[in-house]
């Protein structure tokens, strides 16, 4: 019983979010919602990276191409299947990250920022350019045709992708609301604040590292896998270094390292950018600008804002019945 | 034994400080500081390693934000001041860490000191340390930790400061170099008030007129007669 | 190869390597004194050109369109630093590094909003050509080369020869101490953000000759000039200049050999340098503030 009570604790704040998106279906248009869940996704792992291991990273569409590209070349190339194209699109960002990731974790923050960024403009070109003659160049990969119709779960219907997408947010909140609680969790947070002291533990700040930085750049291949049978399509925009700042922008309007950030943030973003362009058509003017006035006005963002008023609102709910006439004396 | 004849500490007050609260983000590290230093003094601060002594200096130089306190010179307002600003004013803080621009030569060092203050006279502060003639061509990174110490002093003393708050300035040097700054503070108490945070206790007894001792953040003690000084009874405070 | 091919790709990338050289020293520079990265440099590299188009436009003159953008930058990013980077000076590096692709990102929106999309044309000023061992080389190519060598001389002996410089080389080590010494630090820092973007601004102005003038021109060169500030290592000048050279024959001669080589070539040399030295060429260990 008990037992039971601290799962539902754990929970329900993850089932409640998600709910509400759910629920959100029915007065919202479906692609939007779905373009949410996808850019949580993507985000969550900046977010991860930026708010508990101190890395800040531009170059997170690159192993959103990674993901998108390895989906795209599984499903134009070879199969069909959807689930075993996002499969091959993890393991492919698993790949990337785990091949650079033990070279860049070496590397002080400053570096790290600017290298990371050079790798998502390189496989730019490289998917642009080098091997043009795989990835049809500024032409993309178009596959939709190609997705076969899977059993109970359908990813060629929106309406079951949208299912899919909440199903993988609800997996992904819940691995990443573990992995705070975990040591693991501490450790990335200790290798943040003093490197050092970390050490003196006994841990060590490269596997520390090391392992935030696959696991983060992974969860954002998944992400670039699910835009890639979302869509049926993948061209190297993808990873165009315009769009760098997307996640990051995301990270910080949502709130650094809360867990709900990435969400608030994506419905946040998603939902300016849809208005915002619609009305003046120059998206850039106001994101930069939205970027630093966050930035100036003390980078807590949205959720990080929202939070501790949230938390007031309900420990008073909560309270009141206890406290009786004490809680209705203050009103 | 001239700074403990007691004549130096009536010439009035030149810097107070009251209330002096300061934290470094979280954790609080003074409490609710006073102390006053006489235009001809030499007060020395001692205190365990993390009492607060770096931090009280850093405050006074400005390069700190207090909470809350007054930090008066000649009865003018420092807080809230920008430290270069306190530096123009005469108050010159001389840092533990013995870090010269290494880059730079020594005379480029002194170069700076006089960038804020127009006073090009390096003479008159190399005298007080004539081995620092000898190396002005020389970059500062190549010199020993004494004579390190010596070109941040100079340094400081251009543009005639009148209060010097000097962090810790014989740590980790050799003997003959510690006498070597006994004398040369003394000479300079002609001309400016000193606050020395000094571990070493002889030079300490040598030359204050009048110690604190801090201990966790908060002055503890006021020794001010040249007795109880002599007699180490800071010692307990360290 | 001929050796006519060659002389004229080494010619090529001399000249993309001193505006690469001109970029990357402003980020250099802002990130030795104040420890932010300034990636807005790449804002002013953009306003630099297109005041170059606009001026040529109206002078019918391009030198007189590279100085204004000089001057513009240079203005540009005065009121950016008093703005915006004054208040962040005293936050961590990633901070600085998100404001400041704000700043990039939001310029791009300005420029797009005065100039709109289209890519613009600006005439090379100079369209002699000259004869070095037997190769017509392209005069213009060879005066961006003086120029950014004559940059680096003014900036060597800015540095070293005025008292602004010495303070600036000084609060590079250590910007406490210089503060202690009453100097005004925030000043400092003012001016070596305006000669940053003034530089970059320059390097646009150049540039734009060279290439067509578009609104995400500044995120085209971005790898390239992060590529330069990371081969040379971070805040130090010299490494900036052979890091810049490096990478511009990288990009010339490899391109020269297989044309993708221009872009992965230099980044793969990136990677191979940070593995034997992870701060670069002439970087030094991270001072801690």
């Amino acid at each position: 019983m008990a037992a039971m009570v601290n799962a539902w604790r754990w929970w329900w704040g993850i089932l409640l979010a998600f709910f509400l998106v759910g629920l959100s279906r029915l007065f919202l248009p479906l692609p939007f919602i779905i373009e949410v869940l996808i850019f949580s996704i993507y985000t969550m792992g900046c977010s991860f990276l930026l708010g508990r291991v101190g890395f800040i990273s531009f170059g997170q569409p690159a192993y959103l191409a990674a993901g998108a590209y390895g989906t795209a070349f599984y499903l134009f190339y070879f199969g069909s299947n959807p689930y075993v194209g996002i499969l091959i699109g993890i393991l492919s960002g698993l790949a990337v990250s785990g091949i650079v990731g033990p070279l860049f974790v070496r590397l002080r923050s400053d570096y790290f920022a600017l290298v990371n960024l050079a790798l998502a403009v390189i496989i730019y070109y490289l998917m642009q350019k080098v091997l043009a003659g795989i990835t049809k160049g500024d032409n993309g990969l178009w596959f939709l045709t190609n997705i076969a119709s899977t059993p109970v779960l359908d990813l060629g219907k929106p309406d079951h992708f949208f299912i899919f997408s909440i199903l993988v947010a609800l997996a992904i909140w819940a691995f990443y609301k573990y992995l705070d609680d975990s040591v693991f969790g501490a450790c990335c947070l200790a290798t943040k604040i003093n490197e050092d002291k970390l050490k003196f533990l006994g841990y060590s700040n490269y596997g520390v590292r090391l392992l935030a930085f696959v696991i983060a750049n992974t969860t954002t291949a998944l992400a670039g896998a699910m835009y890639a049978v979302y869509l049926g399509f993948v061209s190297p925009e993808i990873t165009s270094p315009a769009r760098a700042a997307d996640p990051v922008v995301v990270t910080i309007l949502g709130g650094t390292g809360t867990l709900f950030g990435p969400l608030v943030g994506a419905i946040a973003y998603t939902g300016m950018k849809d208005v915002i362009s619609k009305l003046i058509g120059n998206w850039e003017l106001f994101i930069g600008f939205l970027l630093v006035f966050i930035m100036l006005a003390g980078e807590k963002g949205i959720w990080g804002t929202l939070q501790p008023w949230l938390e007031r609102l309900f420990s008073r709910k909560k309270a009141s019945p206890a406290a009786g006439e004490g809680a209705g004396a203050r009103q | 034994m001239p700074p403990l004849d007691g004549m130096a500490t009536g010439t009035g007050e030149l810097l107070a400080v009251t209330g002096l609260n300061v934290s470094y983000g979280e954790s609080k590290v003074l409490f609710d500081v006073n102390l006053h230093i006489g235009a001809n003094e030499i007060v020395a601060c001692v205190g365990r390693n993390g009492a607060g002594k770096s931090t009280l200096l850093k405050s006074i130089a400005g390069f700190l934000k207090l909470n809350s306190g007054t930090v008066t010179c000649n009865r003018v307002n420092l807080v809230g001041r920008m430290s270069y600003d306190i530096a123009k004013m005469g108050i010159k803080y001389v840092p533990q860490d013995k870090k010269v621009f290494s880059d730079l030569t020594v005379q480029e060092n002194l170069e700076l000191g006089s960038y804020a203050t127009k006073d090009y006279n390096w003479d008159r502060v190399t005298d007080y340390f004539p081995k620092l003639k000898a190396l002005m061509e020389r970059k500062a990174g190549f010199l020993s930790g004494g004579e390190r110490q010596m070109l941040m002093i100079a340094r400081a003393l251009l543009g005639h400061p009148k209060l010097l708050l000097i962090d810790e300035p014989t740590e980790g040097l050799a003997p003959s170099i510690v006498s070597h700054l006994r004398e040369v503070f003394r000479e300079l108490n002609k001309a400016a008030a000193l606050v020395i945070v000094e571990q070493n206790l002889p030079l300490v007894c040598a030359i204050a007129n009048r110690v604190y001792a801090l201990k966790e953040g908060r002055i503890v003690a006021e020794l001010a007669d040249a007795a109880s000084i002599r007699a180490d009874v800071c010692e307990k405070y360290l | 190869m001929s050796a006519q091919l060659l002389t004229s790709g080494v010619i090529f990338g001399l000249s993309i390597g001193s505006i690469f050289f001109l970029m990357a020293i402003g980020l250099s520079l802002c990130f030795g004194l104040m420890r932010i990265i300034s990636l807005d440099q790449l804002l002013y590299y953009s306003v630099g050109a297109y005041l170059t188009y606009s001026l040529t436009l109206v002078t019918g003159n391009v030198w007189l369109g590279v100085l204004g953008g000089v001057v513009v930058a240079g203005i540009v990013s005065f009121a950016v630093e008093r703005l915006i980077f004054r208040r962040i000076y005293e936050r961590e590096l990633t901070f600085s590094m998100i404001t400041s692709f704000g700043v990039l990102i939001g310029g791009i929106g300005v420029i797009k909003f005065f100039w709109g999309v289209v890519p613009r044309p600006v005439p090379v000023p100079l369209m002699a050509q000259i004869d070095i061992i037997g190769t017509e080389v392209p005069v213009y190519r060879l005066i961006v080369v003086a120029i950014a060598f004559l940059v680096y001389a003014g900036i060597w002996l800015f540095l070293n020869r005025t008292i602004t410089g010495k303070a600036i080389r000084a609060g590079i080590e250590n910007v406490e101490h210089v503060e202690g010494l009453g100097i005004n630090v925030s000043r400092l820092f003012t001016i070596t953000f305006i000669i940053a973007g003034a530089l970059s601004g320059l390097a646009g102005g150049l540039h734009a000759p060279l290439i067509m003038v578009d609104p995400s021109m500044g995120l085209e060169v971005l790898a390239f000039v992060f590529m330069v500030v990371i081969i040379g290592g971070l805040g130090s000048i010299k490494g900036t200049l052979i890091s810049a050279f490096i990478v511009g024959q990288v990009v010339s001669l490899g391109s020269l050999i297989y044309a993708p080589l221009a872009q992965m070539a230099p980044f793969a040399i990136m990677l191979l340098i940070l593995l034997v030295k992870p701060t670069g060429l002439y970087g030094s260990p991270l001072l801690k503030r």
